[in-house]
């Protein structure tokens, strides 16, 4: 199992309810002309998400995100391994109740208005009449779609489209919700609200589980986050965790920098570039740091910044994950 | 306010609302795609060959009406039929909108039977129409003796459940099949299915004991079509075109007959989609 | 919890695999009480010929005529082929002939058609139709599509022999038969029959001995000396019978001997059949016959000009 543990004590894995617990999971796809090829899309994955965590699930593509979340929703069966959410097996109807989903790239009857959507799948929850129109009603205002409500879907734009898919998952005030690639292909405007939208869910209490491979969105959002490659779960655990087996460093931006300094200041850090006729400069120890602010000083330089680098995800993602895409620059 | 988990009625009053809320919402995808335009095709027929009739014929205008007008109201219902079941469940697994519904509390088998009935309302609705028009029809070209309008009922009920047998054939292939492949495999039933009467005529002719026990299952296990549309030895439109009365007993028995293979064909369908993966 | 959710959701599957067995179990008895009630002994009756033209059977078959002209033959069949049921109609076989003119309009190059159905049609009831002109009416439709196939004229005589009774027509067609391409060698044998038989005796004669002169097959030629023969033979016979009679009409009893008839001058000399052998001859009923010993093979075809030729004798022999 190449899965890694990190915090289990201080993260208090213990002490809170696994909302979601999938256990061994495996799926097989065959290919090949008679289906004789098993070709393996997810491999012994074993996932705890705790509740009330935004949790994210990444990966790159073809990592078996998707699968993953198609096996939770019970459209896809497992090969072996099971997967309980809310306590209770997928293959329960009944805990659909419970939940929400949001599949990748939504496509949703264009010939409906939001209005008999957001009707439609009330029904299928049980709400009735009144309480139905009410509910469609709200949730429209609180999606941002109240203008479009009596527009065919299909002239919806994709954000649009997002937005309703968001409302169609939220419309049975879910204690979970499952988002499959919920910012893809949106502008950043429609990022942002989407972002709003599962930041007011965790404020509500509802778990949150999204795939994504934006990165800078999961930084923003995540409690927790899972890293998905080649169908084997890479890393789990709290972000800055995860981040911190990096090396840290500091940046320091200089100006008014005499060129004579310059190249010494070179000599002291790792890393020099200008950028704009200032000087960034990477050190990766406090002893670097200290030599480089002194020198500075002394040297009439201006200091813009010093700042520790925290490396992104995507530092972390290219790094490990990426390694393994191309034999070549495995270390 | 929440609704929560409990409180959305207890599950058993739920599973006939799913299946209509998955009906009602199939009926309003055939109506926006506009399916219900044919209707003015046949009203264009209907009012052509009334006009027209005067001009052609001497006397008889009623029965050419009613085998004009039950011709197409089969011919138009069975099109109708193949070409939107192929593709009820086909559509939605591949514009991908079944994976939202799934994940729904929603049973494969609800979903199935909502696509089926929704369909069926849709032919139902179809036929009312065009019967209403055939009656007009009628009415405007005057002679017709009111038996001959209630001799019509028993033999759209008839029609009726012969599309109810035809769109449960392509239901079924719309499980897991495309919709040319479908297409072709469910007229190729439909075609075959009036010809079962021959196959047991060969069963009973043949002198090969093997043969005819193969011919004779085949006369079973095939959908037969000729049910509906045979009646006291004479094709049905041509019994309703001669207004002759009609043995009520043996509709009973097809009704039945229409019930059992339909159920089974759906059967079939919902063990099919319940073992899919949805890749 | 989860394996009895497993549990459920199998066992719904089972559910639905048990509905559909059920489903299909039924089937049968149902299709049964159907066709009880559609009073249907397995079959649709074609007595409804909704289309009873060709014509429009053709129009309306949209170019797969020959598909639907087999479709019409297997009815056609089928129909001849179900007799309890046709015995139970008022004419049995009403329709049949209307199957057929249907089946050939829509593909007139079936040949079994036109052969098949009209033998069909010709069988005196309750073989066949008993509807003679039908089959006459169906031939002389495959003969104007296939004017040079002798099979078709010899289908026809026959009609004209067997239902009609008509020898003279018979022998004509079979006789335009053997003129064809590829008829048999046989043909004009069976047409000089045919034509004797109703009475065109001299006709007949020329045709075996046409037969005799011309043909390669040892076989058809000994079958035309016999004949001829034969022919021979009875001409004699009834010649002897003949001229006994007015012996005795002269001289009040039989001839007690063939060579009296000689003395007294009716024949030249005593008759031997066409291998030398004597006939035989009974003196008390004036009749003559072929002697056990002859040569002859003689071929007891039922020539019926017997009168024919004792008027002819009688004009011979006024006295």
């Amino acid at each position: 199992m190449a899965q890694v543990f990190v915090g289990s004590g201080s993260s208090g894995l213990v002490e809170r309810m696994s909302i979601i617990e999938i256990r061994n999971l495996t799926k097989d796809f065959r290919v090949g002309f008679w289906k004789n090829r098993p070709v393996r899309a997810l491999d012994d994955l074993c996932l705890d998400v705790p509740k009330g965590d935004v949790f994210g699930f990444l990966g790159p593509n073809g990592a078996g995100k998707t699968t993953t979340l198609k096996l939770l929703m019970n459209l896809l069966r497992a090969t072996s391994g099971s997967a309980h959410i809310l306590g209770e097996p997928v293959e329960s109807v009944s805990m659909r109740r419970r939940i929400g989903y949001l599949p990748e790239n939504p496509y949703f009857y264009d010939y409906l208005t939001p209005d008999e959507l957001l009707t439609y799948v009330g029904r299928l929850f049980g709400i009735r009449q009144p309480a139905l129109g009410k509910k469609v009603r709200s949730l429209l205002d609180r999606v941002g779609l109240a203008e479009a409500r009596r527009l065919q879907l299909r002239k919806f734009s994709k954000g649009m489209v997002q937005r309703i898919g968001i409302a169609q998952a939220i419309i049975n005030d879910p204690e979970v919700v499952f988002l499959d690639e919920p910012m893809s292909g949106l502008d950043p405007l429609g990022r942002r609200e989407v972002r709003e939208v599962i930041v007011s869910l965790k404020d509500q209490g509802v778990t949150v589980f999204f795939s994504s491979h934006i990165l800078p969105d999961v930084e923003a959002l995540c409690d927790r986050v899972a890293i998905l490659r080649k169908g084997r779960l890479q890393a789990v655990g709290a972000l800055e965790e995860i981040l911190r087996m990096k090396i840290e460093a500091h940046e320091i931006i200089l100006a008014h920098v005499k060129p004579e300094d310059a190249n010494r200041l070179r000599s002291m850090c790792d890393a020099l570039t200008t950028i704009g006729g200032r000087l960034h400069l990477r050190a990766s120890s406090s002893r670097q740091v200290q030599l480089i602010l002194a020198h500075a000083l002394a040297n009439d330089a201006e200091l813009i910044s010093a700042n520790p680098v925290r490396p992104s995800l995507e530092d972390y993602f290219l790094h490990e994950v990426g390694s393994g895409r191309d034999g070549a620059s495995r270390q | 306010m929440k609704w929560g988990p409990g409180g959305m009625g207890h599950r058993g009053s739920d599973v006939p609302m799913r299946i209509l809320a998955i009906a009602r919402n199939t009926f309003r995808e055939n109506i926006r795609d506009k399916i219900l335009y044919n209707l003015i095709l046949f009203a264009l027929i209907m009012i052509l060959s009334s006009i027209a009739l005067g001009q052609l014929t001497l006397g008889l205008e009623s029965k050419m009406i009613i085998d004009l007008g039950l011709t197409s109201v089969s011919v138009f219902g069975t099109l109708i039929a193949i070409f939107i079941g192929i593709s009820l469940v086909y559509k939605e697994m591949e514009k991908r909108t079944v994976y939202a519904l799934l994940a729904k509390p929603v049973h494969r088998w609800e979903f199935i039977v909502g696509k089926y009935l929704g369909l069926l309302f849709t032919l139902l609705v179809n036929l009312a129409i065009m019967t209403i028009g055939i009656a007009l029809t009628l009415l405007y070209q005057g002679g017709t003796e009111p038996g001959t309008y209630v001799r019509l009922l028993p033999v759209v009920y008839l029609i009726y459940l012969s599309l109810a047998l035809t769109t449960a054939l392509a239901l079924v292939f719309s499980t897991f099949s495309t919709p040319a492949l479908s297409a072709l495999f469910t007229l190729f039933l439909w075609i075959i299915g009036h010809f079962n009467a021959d196959l047991l005529q060969f069963a009973t002719l043949t002198r090969s004991a093997t043969i005819g026990w193969v011919a004779k299952s085949l006369y079973y296990a095939l959908p037969n079509f000729s049910n509906f549309t045979t009646l006291d030895g004479r094709n049905i439109i041509q019994g309703a075109a001669h207004a002759l009365p009609m043995d009520a007993g043996v509709i009973l028995w097809i009704t039945a007959y229409g019930l059992l293979y339909c159920g089974g064909l759906v059967a079939v369908a919902i063990l099919v989609f319940s073992r899919r993966d949805f890749k | 919890m989860s394996g009895l959710v497993a549990a459920t959701s199998r066992y719904r599957l089972w559910f639905f695999a048990a509905a559909l067995l059920l489903c299909a179990a039924a089937i049968k008895p149902a299709q049964d009480r159907v066709d009880a009630g559609l009073a249907r002994s397995p079959s649709i009756d074609p007595d409804l010929l909704y289309f009873a033209s060709p014509g429009a059977v053709k129009s309306l078959s949209l170019g797969y005529q020959s598909l639907v002209a087999d479709l019409y033959w297997i009815r056609a069949v089928q129909y001849y082929g179900r007799r309890e049921e046709a015995a139970r109609r008022q004419v049995r076989y009403k329709n049949l002939a209307a199957l057929l003119d249907i089946t050939t309009t829509l593909d007139p190059e079936m040949m079994d058609v036109y052969r098949a159905g009209s033998s069909f049609l010709a069988e005196p009831e309750p073989i066949g139709a008993g509807q003679p002109e039908e089959a006459l009416k169906l031939l002389d439709k495959g003969i104007a599509f296939y004017p040079d196939e002798w099979r078709l004229c010899f289908d026809k005589g026959f009609v004209y022999f067997l239902a009609f009774k008509d020898f003279n027509q018979a022998g004509r067609v079979w006789l335009e038969a053997s003129r064809m391409k590829g008829a048999p060698p046989w043909m004009e044998g069976l047409a000089a029959m045919a034509l004797s038989r109703g009475g065109a005796v001299e006709t007949a004669r020329a045709l075996w001995e046409r037969q005799y002169q011309n043909s390669a097959s040892r076989e058809v030629k000994e079958n035309a000396k016999n004949h001829l023969l034969s022919m021979q033979v009875d001409e004699m016979l009834w010649t002897i019978e003949f001229l006994a009679g007015k012996y005795a009409e002269k001289h009040g009893r039989y001839p007690a001997r063939l060579d009296e008839l000689v003395r007294a001058g009716y024949l030249k000399a005593v008759p031997v059949d066409p291998s030398g052998v004597p006939f035989d001859y009974d003196p008390h009923s004036g009749k003559a016959g072929l002697s056990a010993g002859t040569k002859v093979r003689y071929l007891k075809v039922p020539y019926d000009y017997r009168e024919a030729f004792r008027q002819k004798l009688a004009s011979l022999f006024p006295r």
